[in-house]
């Protein structure tokens, strides 16, 4: 039987995800000297890695070529289309949230609000929710630039201590959502290969609650 | 201006040659299946109102489908699916007709997905529809065909089936809105176990908001019913789990083993769907490839109230993923007619070599150089002259 497929999101989950399956016994010494590679093996042949760019981890998972993947939920709720979020495997914690300048009065009056974000779909949703029609712009860079030159009324972004907005003299006004970080499944992966998976399911919930 | 001469709009794709025979053969396999049930076969156009696809409990995304206007200014639809234009032509063309009636297609239909996806927005599907009966023999028919559909295509596949009743007869209890029911029913798709707990934390703590809880975690072999029967207290839920189950002890006869999936968690559109649900894998491709169940509530949109269900598979995949090998398309035999007067002679002469069992080719070429040195290079073994110095 091939191992089980799973793509890492690259960079903190990834650190943390290995963590987690060195708590459950697997052996990783291949990520930790991984040198260039990009497919890696972890434990005894149980499990092959494969390292990738958050929005990709979904992709190689909606295609199938990978079983299982571990990524952000801010992800998700960018790009997410079909597959299966099994578990929160509650680290990489954060939120998403609407801010703006300090002191401005972001609902006031009827004139449409334009909001800069790395995360249209999720905007776009958020202010939907509340009946408000906006106008989105996408930003690939640092979102906090877009009040602060005129841009924008306000930003959707990550915010993890808050501090490159204080910086900024910029200031939460809502929270949209809180983020963690998720093991999620393909679909057809799921039902070929239910027993492997629901094991390393059982397991990873054990040692996360 | 831009001309797009060299690329064809994303998700199509030419076939060749081997690639034609793959389809046709994958086709040829499903086909005997459907025939074997006395399903026949009807073709519908690629083209019909939009409306058609908007209707009550089988709408599809408009933007998923390719639009344009008739020359009345009327919405027109390329069809992005095949049973909503069948039960029109049921409902219409076939009224006097005795039900019930087995039909099967083997067309494509074209959804327009994201960019760059990689799916395919030209999908070629077969599928049967059986129309105008309800109830355990129907079921277990359509569903028996779809597993010999996916027996005939691959070795290592997985059929899963659910029932649509049993979320919708639970959810009917929930003192919520229709919009909270609905996220409940993507989270329990999705097997999204957080957001599902999450949503039913909120509300008020019963036997019910217990069961839904685990639904998504239902799936597998006969223990399924085990588990669900001590936990499930609804009893309109505890029929269609009763129905389900019946239909599993029968399905069993087949001795496919696990290869059929019990799944409480199948809950697919349920404004559509009113009875069984099912969906078929197979191992190397990520999603399903067969997707099927009972969806009498589309007649109502007809005024022909009636049942109906049946199944749709998609081609392309299995044909992508089947690596027959067909035969070289190289002739054995290239025949140069010598002079013009020889040409109707010689290709005349081909068409018996044909018919007496031999790989022959007419050479369409201008002077015999050319045609010696296409032969060359084609590897075609026998260059033969026709006609008189």
């Amino acid at each position: 039987m091939k191992p089980l497929r799973i793509a890492l999101t690259k960079g903190r989950l990834e650190k943390s995800t290995v963590a987690l399956f060195e708590k459950l016994g697997y052996n990783c010494d291949e990520i930790h000297n991984k040198g260039r590679r990009l497919i890696l093996n972890i434990g005894d042949g149980d499990f092959e890695v494969v390292l990738a760019k958050a929005a990709d981890v979904i992709t190689y998972v909606e295609h199938g070529v990978c079983d299982l993947g571990v990524v952000g939920k801010d992800t998700i709720l960018e790009n997410g289309t079909s597959f299966y979020e099994l578990l929160d495997l509650g680290f990489g914690r954060c939120k998403f949230a609407l801010a703006c300048k300090k002191g401005h009065n972001f609902y006031h009056g009827y004139d449409a609000k334009t909001i800069a974000t790395k995360y249209p779909n999720v905007t776009r949703k958020f202010f939907e929710n509340k009946n408000m029609d906006v106008r989105v712009i996408k930003i690939e860079g640092s979102v906090e630039l877009a009040p602060l030159v005129g841009l924008a009324d306000g930003i959707v972004d990550i915010v993890e201590t808050g501090s490159t907005l204080k910086a900024n003299n910029l200031e939460v006004i809502e929270d949209v959502t809180t983020i963690s970080a998720r093991l999620i499944a393909n679909t057809a992966s799921l039902k070929l290969r239910k027993n492997e998976i629901e094991d390393l399911v059982r397991k990873m919930e054990a040692e996360v609650k | 201006m831009k001309k797009n001469l060299k690329v064809t709009p994303e998700g199509t794709r030419d076939y060749l040659f081997k690639e034609c025979t793959a389809v046709n053969y994958v086709c040829k396999k499903i086909k005997k299946v459907f025939e074997s049930h006395q399903f026949h076969q009807v073709i519908t156009p690629a083209l019909e109102y939009y409306d058609l696809f908007s209707i009550k409990s089988g709408e599809i995304a408009q933007e998923l489908m390719y639009k344009t206007f008739d020359n009345t200014g009327r919405i027109v639809a390329v069809r992005p699916d095949s049973t909503l234009p069948i039960a029109r032509m049921v409902s219409t063309r076939m009224q006097n007709e005795v039900l019930p009636v087995r039909l099967y297609y083997n067309q494509s239909v074209y959804r327009n997905n994201p960019s760059f996806t990689g799916r395919y927005n030209e999908i070629m599907q077969m599928g049967v529809e059986l129309i105008g009966s309800k109830g355990k023999r129907a079921d277990l028919e359509i569903i028996t065909t779809a597993i010999q559909s996916m027996q005939a295509v691959s070795s290592d596949f997985r059929i899963e089936v659910g029932h649509s009743m049993l979320f919708n007869a639970l959810a009917d209890t929930l003192e919520v809105k229709d919009s909270i029911k609905e996220s409940i029913r993507v989270f329990i798709e999705n097997k999204n176990y957080s957001a599902l707990n999450d949503a039913l934390d909120k509300l008020e703590q019963n036997d019910t908001v217990t069961a839904i809880r685990k639904l998504p975690s239902l799936f597998g072999g006969r223990e399924v019913f085990e588990k669900a029967e001590s936990i499930i207290k609804v009893p309109e839920a505890l029929d269609a789990l009763d129905y389900l189950k019946s239909l599993y002890e029968q399905l069993e006869k087949l001795n496919l083993g696990d290869k059929i999936i019990v799944d409480l968690g199948l809950v697919k559109r349920n404004d559509y769907y009113s009875g069984i649900v099912f969906s078929g894998y197979i191992l190397g491709y990520g999603d399903a490839i067969l997707s099927g169940g009972r969806y009498d509530k589309i007649f109502d949109a007809f005024d022909c109230p009636t049942g109906a269900s049946g199944f749709a598979i998609d081609i392309n995949y299995i044909a992508e993923k089947a690596k027959y090998r067909s035969k070289s398309n190289i002739p054995d035999v290239l025949v140069y007619a010598r002079n013009e007067e020889d040409i109707m002679d010689a290709i005349a002469y081909t068409s018996k070599l044909v018919e007496s069992g031999v790989k022959a080719q007419f050479s369409d070429l201008p002077d015999e150089a050319q045609a010696r040195e296409f032969a060359a290079e084609l590897g075609i073994k026998k260059f033969e002259i026709y006609g008189d110095e």
